[in-house]
C-alpha cells in the first residue's frame, strides 16, 4: 500500500479529533533550517464544513487494542482497514506539505497498537526525525496515550509544542460504560505529569533568564535545549454520547483550567459514526449545544467569568436561543445601562457586543475623545447588540426597547447560524419558524408605539 | 498668539496631489504638501485618481530623499510602530487609501505632540480611517500567509519554489520576510499576479521584482516529478478530512474566500463532491 492510500485512510480516522490549533508558542526562523512558529498561529485550508486545517492531522496507525463505543478504530469495527505509517513516511509527508505551506506542522495521535509504550515509541521515532535529523521548528503537536511510561511521556514532551491527554468523556461513570479499558486514573495521571513537567520547565526558565543576586542561590540550573510543551496542554470531551448536563461539564472544564493550566478544553459534538447499544440511537447531532459550550468556554478563559455565573445547578443546561453572555447580562439588568466613557474594563467585556478587542479600543479612544453613538460605531463592536446595555455620553441608546428582560430577549436572541446545508440545516428548520413567530410578536410587544394606542382603547 | 487657533488641516485646497503609487511616491506628495504649503483635497496613485470639478492636478515625483525626511518626522512625533501602520494602509488599493495617509500625518504632526497618542484617538475620523485601512490590509497579509501555496519547480539545473498569489492589495513586500524566515532554506518566488510584482528570495537575500505574468511564467522550469505526486496527496487529505455530516459550506467561503480559490491547490480543480449523497 502506498503512503496516499494510507494517508487518506489515517487522515480520515483522525478527522473527529477536534483540536487543531498551532498556538500557543512563538520561534522564530533560524538560518538553514525549516519553519517557524507564530503565537497566535495561522489556519492554512477550511475543509467543508467552514472547520481549519492547521497541522497535518493523522493517526500513526488506526489499529487499535482498545474498544470504545463510539470511535471509528474501535477493535471490534471489522469495516475499517487497518493501516500504519513508518515513522520516516510521516516525517516526509509532513515536510513535504510544510514547504508547500500547505500546514503549519503536525498532529499526531494514534491507535494503540499493541501497547501504549509501543504506541508511544513509534510516535517519538517520526518527531526525532523530524525535530533532529530534518532540524524541523514548525509545530507539532502530540497526544499523549493514557498508560504509556512517563518517561516516554517527558520525552514527547520535549520534542512537541503542545501535549494532549483526550478525557474522552465528561465523567468516571461514561467512561466506564463506554471505554472499560480506560480509566479516569489513566488519563489523569500524564496530565498531571505533564502539567508538573511544564510548570517545572517555565521555574527552571525563569531562574535561568533572571541575572538578580539571589541570598545563597544554589547552583544555577541547566538550561534544558527545548522548553517542555511550550504551548502547553490541552484536552477534549465528546459532548452528548453520554447524559452529562453543560453544568457538569463546564464545572470540569472550569476545574481543568485551574488545577491542570490547560490551555484549552475542546468539545466535540457526538456524531454517530459507529453502532452500539450504549450509545444514543438518535441521529441527532449535538453541534448547537457544542457551540454554546465553547461560548461560555470563551467567557471562562477571556472575559473574566466564574463558571457558577454562567450556569448553576437549578439550569443545568445552556439555553440554546441566547448565547451565555447575552444571557447573564439579562439576569443581571440591574447592573446595566453601563457609561461606555467612564466604566472600568472588566464591566465592558460584560456587555453583550463588546468583546475583548471592542473593550480595548473603548478604553483606548476614550482617553482623548468622548465617545457618543456616531464613535462607538466606528470602532468596530457589535453596536446593534450592545446599545441596550449602554449610555453613550449619558444618552441610552437602545431605541425604544423596554427595558425588561422578556423584550430583550426577544432583540437579542439569534439562532446559530449552521449554514443552508448538512444535517444543521435540516434540524434547525423548526427551531427557526418558532424564533421569526416569537421575533414579530415581540416587535409589537415593546415600544412606545404600542403603549399609547393600548391606553386609547382602555380610556 | 490668537486665542482661537485654526488647525491647518481644516482649510483645504482644491488641488489633487497624484503619485506613482509607491510608499516614496506617497511621503513625497505629503512633503510636497508642506513644502508648497498646499491642502491637497486628494491624493491618490496616478490612473486611480478621479478630479472633482475645478480641481487642479498636481503630480509629485517619487524622491527617496524626501520620503525618509517625512519618515523620520513621523517616527519622530508618532513612534515606529504608528510608522508601520501608515506603511500598511498605504500598501491597501482603495482608492482614498494616499488621501487617508496624508490626513493622518497632517493631523499627527499638526496637533499631537506626545509619541503614540494620534493612533490611539481611534474616534477621530482622520485616525479612524488610517486604522480601518491599516486591519484590511492586515487581514489581506493573513490571507497571504495562510494561502499562498507552494509549488516545488525543476530543470536544467535550476530548482525554485513557486507560489502565485492574486492579493487584493499591494502586500508581497508585507509578506516576504514571514516567507523568508520560515522558508529560509529554499529559494522561492512568491508572484503577485495582480500587482505584477514578485518577492524573490535566493537562499541569500531578497529581492523585489517588478515583472509581468507572461515573461515570469514563460522562463520559469516545470514542475518536478515528486510535486504532482504531493498536490495529489494534499488534495486527498483535504477530501478525507471533511466531515460531511457537518458541511457548511457558507462558513467555509467567510473564512476562504472564493477570489482565492484559483490558487490554491485543494481549491484549484472545483470542490471535491461529498461522499454522502
Amino acid at each position: 500500500m502506498d503512503v496516499a492510500q494510507k494517508l487518506e485512510v489515517l487522515a480520515d480516522a483522525a478527522k473527529y479529533d477536534v483540536a487543531c490549533t498551532s498556538s500557543g508558542v512563538d520561534r522564530a526562523g533560524k538560518r538553514g533550517q525549516l519553519g517557524a512558529t507564530s503565537n497566535a498561529g495561522c489556519c492554512h485550508s477550511f475543509t467543508p464544513d467552514g472547520r481549519c486545517v492547521t497541522l497535518l492531522k493523522v493517526l500513526m496507525t488506526n489499529m487499535c487494542i482498545y474498544d470504545c463505543a463510539y470511535c471509528v478504530n474501535r477493535a471490534s469495527n471489522a469495516e475499517v482497514e487497518r493501516v500504519c505509517f513508518t515513522p520516516r513516511e510521516l516525517a516526509d509527508l509532513t515536510i513535504g506539505f510544510y514547504r508547500r505551506n500547505c500546514i503549519e506542522g503536525l498532529f499526531v495521535s494514534s491507535g494503540v497498537i499493541k501497547s501504549p509504550d509501543d504506541t508511544t515509541e513509534l510516535m517519538l521515532r517520526c518527531l526525532r526525525i523530524l525535530r533532529g535529523e530534518y532540524g524541523f521548528r514548525g509545530y507539532i503537536h502530540a497526544k499523549a496515550v493514557p498508560g504509556a511510561s512517563p518517561e516516554l511521556l517527558g520525552e514527547l514532551g520535549l520534542l512537541a509544542d503542545r501535549v494532549s491527554v483526550n478525557m474522552e468523556l465528561p465523567s468516571e461513570q461514561s467512561l466506564k460504560l463506554l471505554c472499560p479499558q480506560k480509566s479516569k486514573r489513566d488519563i489523569l495521571a500524564p496530565m498531571r505529569q505533564i502539567a508538573d513537567s511544564i510548570a517545572e520547565d517555565g521555574e527552571t526558565r525563569a531562574l535561568v533568564r533572571k541575572r538578580q543576586t539571589v541570598y545563597l542561590s544554589g547552583p544555577r540550573p541547566k538550561r534544558a535545549d527545548r522548553a517542555f510543551a511550550p504551548a502547553g496542554q490541552s484536552t477534549q470531551m465528546i459532548v452528548g454520547a453520554s447524559p452529562e448536563s453543560d453544568h457538569h461539564i463546564l464545572n470540569l472544564a472550569a476545574s481543568l483550567y485551574k488545577s491542570m493550566h490547560l490551555k484549552r478544553v475542546f468539545f466535540s459534538a457526538y456524531l454517530p459514526v459507529v453502532r452500539d447499544e450504549r450509545l444514543p440511537s438518535s441521529d441527532a447531532i449535538q453541534l448547537d449545544r457544542e457551540h454554546r459550550l465553547y461560548q461560555a468556554d470563551w467567557l471562562l478563559r477571556f472575559y473574566g467569568f466564574e463558571v457558577d455565573e454562567i450556569i448553576d445547578e437549578a439550569h443545568p443546561f445552556l439555553e440554546r436561543g441566547i448565547d451565555p453572555k447575552a444571557n447573564w447580562a439579562l439576569n443581571h439588568l440591574d447592573d446595566f445601562p453601563v457609561e461606555v466613557n467612564t466604566c472600568s474594563y472588566d464591566m465592558l467585556l460584560r456587555v453583550p457586543g463588546i468583546g475583548v478587542r471592542g473593550a480595548k479600543l473603548i478604553v483606548r479612544a476614550r482617553r482623548q475623545s468622548t465617545l457618543r453613538e456616531s464613535e462607538l460605531r466606528k470602532l468596530g463592536i457589535a453596536f446593534n447588540r450592545a446599545r441596550y446595555f449602554i449610555t453613550c455620553n449619558g444618552a441610552y441608546c437602545g431605541s425604544g426597547a423596554e427595558y425588561s428582560r422578556d423584550a430583550l430577549l426577544v432583540r437579542l436572541q439569534k439562532p446559530i447560524e449552521g449554514g443552508r446545508h448538512g444535517r444543521r440545516a435540516d434540524r434547525a428548520m423548526p427551531g427557526q419558524m418558532s424564533l421569526f413567530e416569537s421575533v414579530g410578536q415581540g416587535a409589537a410587544l415593546p415600544g412606545s408605539a404600542a403603549a399609547p394606542a393600548l391606553a386609547g382603547c382602555t380610556a | 498668539m490668537t486665542a482661537a487657533r485654526v488647525h491647518a488641516a481644516d482649510i483645504i485646497d482644491e488641488v489633487a496631489y497624484v503619485y506613482d503609487g509607491t510608499l516614496e511616491g506617497l511621503l513625497s506628495a505629503v512633503f510636497e504638501a508642506y513644502a508648497l504649503r498646499e491642502h491637497p483635497s486628494d491624493v491618490a496613485p496616478e490612473g486611480i485618481l478621479q478630479p472633482r470639478l475645478a480641481q487642479r492636478i498636481h503630480s509629485v515625483v517619487a524622491d527617496a530623499g524626501r520620503a525618509e525626511r517625512v519618515r523620520r518626522g513621523v517616527v519622530e512625533r508618532c513612534g515606529e510602530r504608528t510608522f508601520f501602520r501608515i506603511v500598511r494602509a498605504a500598501a491597501s488599493s482603495d482608492a482614498d487609501a494616499g488621501s487617508a495617509v496624508y490626513r493622518f500625518i497632517r493631523y499627527a504632526m499638526d496637533v499631537h505632540r506626545g509619541k503614540g497618542r494620534a493612533i490611539s484617538n481611534i474616534a477621530h475620523p482622520a485616525v479612524s480611517r488610517l486604522f480601518e485601512l491599516d486591519r484590511s490590509v492586515c487581514n489581506e497579509c493573513e490571507k497571504m500567509r495562510q494561502f499562498a501555496r507552494f509549488e516545488h519547480l525543476a530543470g536544467d539545473g535550476v530548482q525554485v519554489w513557486f507560489a502565485k498569489v492574486n492579493p487584493r492589495d499591494a502586500v508581497v513586500p508585507l509578506v516576504l520576510g514571514h516567507f523568508v524566515e520560515r522558508f529560509s532554506i529554499q529559494p522561492f518566488i512568491i508572484f503577485d499576479e495582480v500587482h505584477d510584482m514578485a518577492g524573490v528570495w535566493d537562499g541569500e537575500r531578497r529581492y523585489l521584482v517588478r515583472t509581468g505574468g507572461a515573461d515570469l511564467l514563460g522562463s520559469l522550469p516545470q514542475r518536478s516529478a515528486a510535486e504532482v505526486a504531493m498536490q495529489d496527496a494534499w488534495r486527498t487529505f483535504y477530501r478525507a478530512v471533511a466531515i460531511d455530516a457537518r458541511y457548511n459550506p457558507e462558513l467555509r467561503r467567510q473564512f476562504m474566500p472564493m477570489r482565492f480559490w484559483k490558487n490554491i491547490t485543494e481549491l484549484r480543480d472545483g470542490e471535491p463532491a461529498l461522499r454522502r449523497a
